[in-house]
C-alpha cells in the first residue's frame, strides 16, 4: 500500500513491489556494478568465490540421447564425478552449468534457449557428444539444428559418439581451469 | 476444487527421455493425460533413403540407446529377409548371446532410473556397478560401451575375443548372486513397495486393445513373447520360461522384469555351450530385390518391428520402423487417470520409457 | 507390512501356471488355410491376393473401402487382438498403407495391403477398432500426408504443429 504522506528515509518500505525493485536495481546497481566499492569488494573476494564455483559446478538434469546415458554413469561408483563437486540439479534456477547431450531438433529448439535463458549467471554451457557439435550422425536431417552452437555461446566442446565418462569428467575438469584463468569477479562480472 | 493442466516435462528429474507429460489435475488426482512426444526426431526414416544398406547399421544402433544391439540386430534381420540370406549357425549363436546380455543391460539401467526416481538411491548405485561388469565384456567384444555397430548383414562383426566364454561366466555367477540382494533390497524397502503395490493398474483388454507389448502385457497376464512364440534365430533351441504375473500394477512389471534378467543368465549359459564353431559372417549382396521384407524382435520393451522395401538399388526405398514405447506411451492415459500426481514417476518409469526409438 | 506383499507376489506367480488365458475367440487354432477360407467366404471381392509366405505369415490385398468392416470381422470372429503396425510407402502412382495384426491365440501374422490413388491419400481410421492404431495413423499422417477418416484427433505428433511439409514424401528433398 502507497503512504504518500511518509518521505522519509523509510521510503523504500512503501513502495509497490515493481517499483521496489527498479529502487534496487538503481540502487544497489550503483553501489555495487559501477562504483568503487563494488570493485573493491570483487578484488578482495574474487579469488575465494571462483575457488567456491569450479569446485562445485552444478548441471541441469537434462538428458536428451545417448551421451544421456553417460552423464548419468558419470554419477555412478566407478566414474563418480561427485567427488569433483559435479551434481545434477533439477531446476535451471539452481544450475551454473548446461550440459547438452544429444541433437537438438528444431522442436526442441525454443525450449533448450528457454532453459538457457532461465540460468543465473555466471553460467557456461558444454556441448557434448557429436551430435551437440556438429549434428553428428544426423547433421543432413530435415529436423536437427546442426549443432547447439547455432543458438547458444558454447565454452566446452567434448567430443565422441557416445563421448565417455571419462571424457565427460575431463570436460569438466578443463572447465575449471578455464574458470580459475579468466577469474571473474562475482559482483561485477569483470 | 480447481481443475488445472500441469507440464510435466520436457525438462523433469524423471531421467526416463526427453517428453510431455500435460497432466489434468483436479486437487492431487489426476483426470486426464496427455502425453507429448517429438522432441528428440531427427527423421531417420529419411536419412535411410539415402544411405547404403550397410551404413543404416551405426543408425539402427541409435534408436534405442538403451538397447541398442537389439535394434541394428532387427535391422540386420530385415535386410537378411529382403536378401533372402541365409546367417551362420555360429553368427546366430553370438547374436543371441549379445541380446541377452544387451537385454540385461537394458534391465539394469531401467533399475536404477526406477529406484533413483522413487527415491531409493541406493538402488541407482548399486545396478550402475553391476551394469559396468556387462559393459566391460561389451567393452571388449566390440569396443564400445553404449552403440556398438556390431552386427552386420550376413552375421556378426568378428568372432568372440579370447578368454571372452571364461570371463561371462563368470559375470554371469557374479550377478545371480546379486540379483538375489537386489530382491531384498527393493522388497525390503516399505516405501518402495507402498509406491509400487496396486499402483497403474492396467487391465488385460486395455492391454492388448492399446497395443502394449513387452514385460508390460506381460505383468497383465498375457503370455506372448516373440521369443517363444514366432522364434527367431536359434531361440527354438534354448530353455527358458515366458514370465508373466497376475497382478497388472508396477509392482508385477517390475517383478516381470526381474525375473526376466534371470532367465536370460539362463539363455546365455546354453548358448556358450552349445555354440558351434565356424564362420561369423558371409558376403552379402550389395543390390537387394525389389520386393519387403520384415522382421521382429522381442525388444527389452516389447515387440519391435522393421519393414524394408527394395527397389533393387544398393539404397533401401523405404524403412518402417515400430517402436514398441510408442504404442505402450499412447496407452498412458488409460493407467494415469484416477491416481495422484506422485504416481506418475512410478507408472511411467514401470513401462520403461526410450524415447529414441518413440521419436526416431 | 513386507510379508503381505511378497505373500500377494507369490500369489501372483503361482496362479499363473493355471490361469493362461488368452484373449476370447470363437474360431479355435486357424491355421492359414482357414484364415484364407474365411477371409475369403467373408470378403469375396474386398480380399484378393493371398500368398503363404511363410509358417504362419500370410499377405493379402485389401480394398480400401471395406477396411472398417474387414478389421471388426478380423477383431472379433478371427481373433486377431493385436494391431503391430500401420505402415505408409509411396510409389510413382499411388500410396499403400500396409497393416500387419497379429493374433496372440492362433500365432498368426497377417499382412494387409490397400491402394489409394496418389491425389486421394484416404481410408478409414481403424482407431475404432484398435486402440493402438490412434498414434500409429497420426504418425503416418505427420509423416507421409495420409488422410484417416474417423480418427478423433489427427494432429502432427512428431514435428512441431506449424510444420507445413510431409516429410516421407519423395518430393520433399530436406
Amino acid at each position: 500500500m502507497k503512504d504518500r504522506g511518509d518521505q522519509s528515509a523509510g521510503q523504500a518500505l512503501a513502495f509497490h513491489s515493481k517499483d521496489f525493485l527498479k529502487w534496487c536495481d538503481e540502487v544497489l546497481e550503483g553501489i555495487l556494478r559501477r562504483s568503487p566499492v563494488g570493485s573493491g569488494l570483487d578484488y578482495i573476494t574474487k579469488d575465494f568465490f571462483n575457488w567456491a564455483t569450479r569446485n562445485s559446478l552444478y548441471f541441469l538434469h537434462f538428458g536428451i540421447m545417448c551421451c544421456a546415458l553417460e552423464m548419468a554413469v558419470a554419477s555412478a561408483p566407478r566414474f563418480d564425478q561427485q567427488r569433483f563437486g559435479i551434481i545434477p540439479r533439477s531446476s535451471p534456477r539452481q544450475c551454473d552449468v548446461l550440459l547438452v547431450n544429444g541433437p537438438v531438433s528444431k522442436k526442441l529448439k525454443p525450449v533448450l534457449r528457454r532453459l538457457y535463458d532461465q540460468m543465473p549467471e555466471p553460467k557456461w554451457v558444454i556441448a557434448m557428444g557429436e551430435c551437440a557439435i556438429s549434428g553428428g550422425p544426423f547433421y543432413n536431417s530435415y529436423s536437427v539444428v546442426p549443432g547447439v552452437d547455432q543458438f547458444i555461446p558454447v565454452d566446452i566442446y567434448i567430443p565422441g559418439c557416445p563421448a565417455r565418462p571419462e571424457a565427460l569428467i575431463d570436460g569438466f575438469l578443463k572447465l575449471q581451469v578455464m574458470i580459475k584463468e579468466n577469474r571473474k569477479g562475482l559482483l561485477t562480472g569483470k | 476444487m480447481a481443475e488445472m493442466w500441469i507440464n510435466m516435462g520436457p525438462q523433469h528429474p524423471m531421467t526416463h527421455g526427453l517428453w510431455n507429460l500435460r497432466v489434468k489435475v483436479d486437487g492431487e488426482t489426476i483426470v486426464d493425460a496427455q502425453p507429448e512426444v517429438g522432441y528428440l526426431h531427427r527423421g531417420i526414416e529419411k536419412l535411410c533413403e539415402g544411405k547404403t544398406y550397410p551404413q543404416i547399421i551405426p543408425l539402427a544402433d541409435r534408436l534405442c540407446y538403451g538397447s541398442s544391439l537389439t535394434w541394428s540386430h532387427l535391422y540386420c534381420m530385415a535386410v537378411e529377409d529382403l536378401m533372402n540370406v541365409e546367417v551362420p549357425e555360429r553368427a546366430e549363436y553370438i547374436r543371441v548371446l549379445t541380446i541377452e546380455m544387451q537385454r540385461i543391460v537394458s534391465h539394469l539401467m531401467w533399475l536404477a532410473a526406477y529406484a533413483g526416481d522413487l527415491g531409493l538411491g541406493v538402488g541407482f548405485v548399486y545396478t550402475m556397478r553391476e551394469r559396468e561388469v556387462f559393459l566391460d565384456l561389451f567393452q571388449a567384444l566390440t569396443g564400445a560401451r553404449i552403440t556398438y555397430n556390431f552386427p552386420r548383414i550376413g552375421g556378426v562383426a568378428h568372432d568372440l575375443p579370447p578368454n571372452f566364454e571364461r570371463d561371462t561366466l563368470r559375470a554371469i555367477s557374479y550377478f545371480e548372486g546379486r540379483l538375489k540382494e537386489y530382491e531384498d533390497l527393493f522388497e525390503g524397502s516399505k516405501i518402495f513397495m507402498m509406491r509400487n503395490v496396486g499402483v497403474g493398474i492396467l487391465k488385460k483388454e486395455d492391454a492388448i486393445n492399446m497395443g502394449v507389448t513387452g514385460p508390460t502385457l506381460r505383468a497383465s497376464g498375457v503370455s506372448y513373447d516373440l521369443r517363444k512364440d514366432r522364434p527367431y534365430s536359434v531361440y527354438e533351441e534354448m530353455n527358458f520360461n515366458v514370465v508373466t504375473h497376475k497382478d497388472c500394477d508396477c509392482y508385477a512389471r517390475y517383478r516381470v522384469r526381474m525375473d526376466e534378467m534371470w532367465e536370460s543368465c539362463q539363455i546365455m549359459k546354453q548358448a556358450l555351450k552349445k555354440m558351434p564353431k565356424g564362420k561369423v559372417r558371409i558376403v552379402s549382396p550389395r543390390n537387394a530385390p525389389v520386393g519387403t521384407g520384415l522382421a521382429r524382435v522381442e525388444d527389452p520393451r516389447g515387440e519391435g518391428m522393421m519393414y524394408i522395401v527394395g527397389d533393387g538399388t544398393d539404397k533401401p526405398y523405404r524403412v518402417k520402423i515400430r517402436s514398441p514405447i510408442f504404442v505402450t506411451v499412447s496407452a498412458a492415459p488409460k493407467i494415469l487417470i484416477g491416481y495422484k500426481v506422485a504416481d506418475v514417476v512410478a507408472i511411467m518409469g514401470g513401462l520403461d520409457m526410450c524415447i529414441g526409438e518413440t521419436d526416431r | 507390512m513386507r510379508d503381505r506383499v511378497v505373500a500377494m507376489a507369490e500369489r501372483g506367480r503361482s496362479d499363473q501356471k493355471e490361469d493362461m488365458e488368452k484373449a476370447p475367440s470363437r474360431i479355435d487354432a486357424v491355421p492359414e488355410e482357414k484364415l484364407i477360407r474365411a477371409l475369403m467366404n467373408a470378403f469375396p471381392e474386398a480380399i484378393t491376393g493371398f500368398t503363404k509366405l511363410k509358417e504362419g505369415f500370410v499377405r493379402a490385398k485389401l480394398d480400401r473401402r471395406e477396411i472398417a468392416k474387414a478389421c471388426k470381422y478380423l477383431r472379433d470372429e478371427l481373433g486377431f487382438e493385436h494391431l503391430s503396425m500401420i505402415s505408409a510407402v509411396e510409389y510413382d502412382d499411388r500410396f499403400e498403407i500396409v497393416y500387419h495384426i497379429t493374433s496372440y491365440q492362433n500365432k498368426l501374422l497377417l499382412e494387409l495391403i490397400t491402394r489409394t490413388p496418389k491425389d486421394d491419400p484416404s481410408v478409414d481410421s481403424v482407431s475404432s477398432i484398435w486402440g493402438g492404431a490412434n498414434w500409429q495413423e497420426r504418425e503416418s499422417y505427420d509423416l507421409m500426408g495420409i488422410m484417416f477418416n474417423g480418427h478423433p484427433n489427427l494432429e502432427r505428433i512428431l514435428l512441431p504443429k506449424d510444420y507445413t511439409f510431409h516429410p516421407l514424401r519423395k518430393d520433399f528433398k530436406g
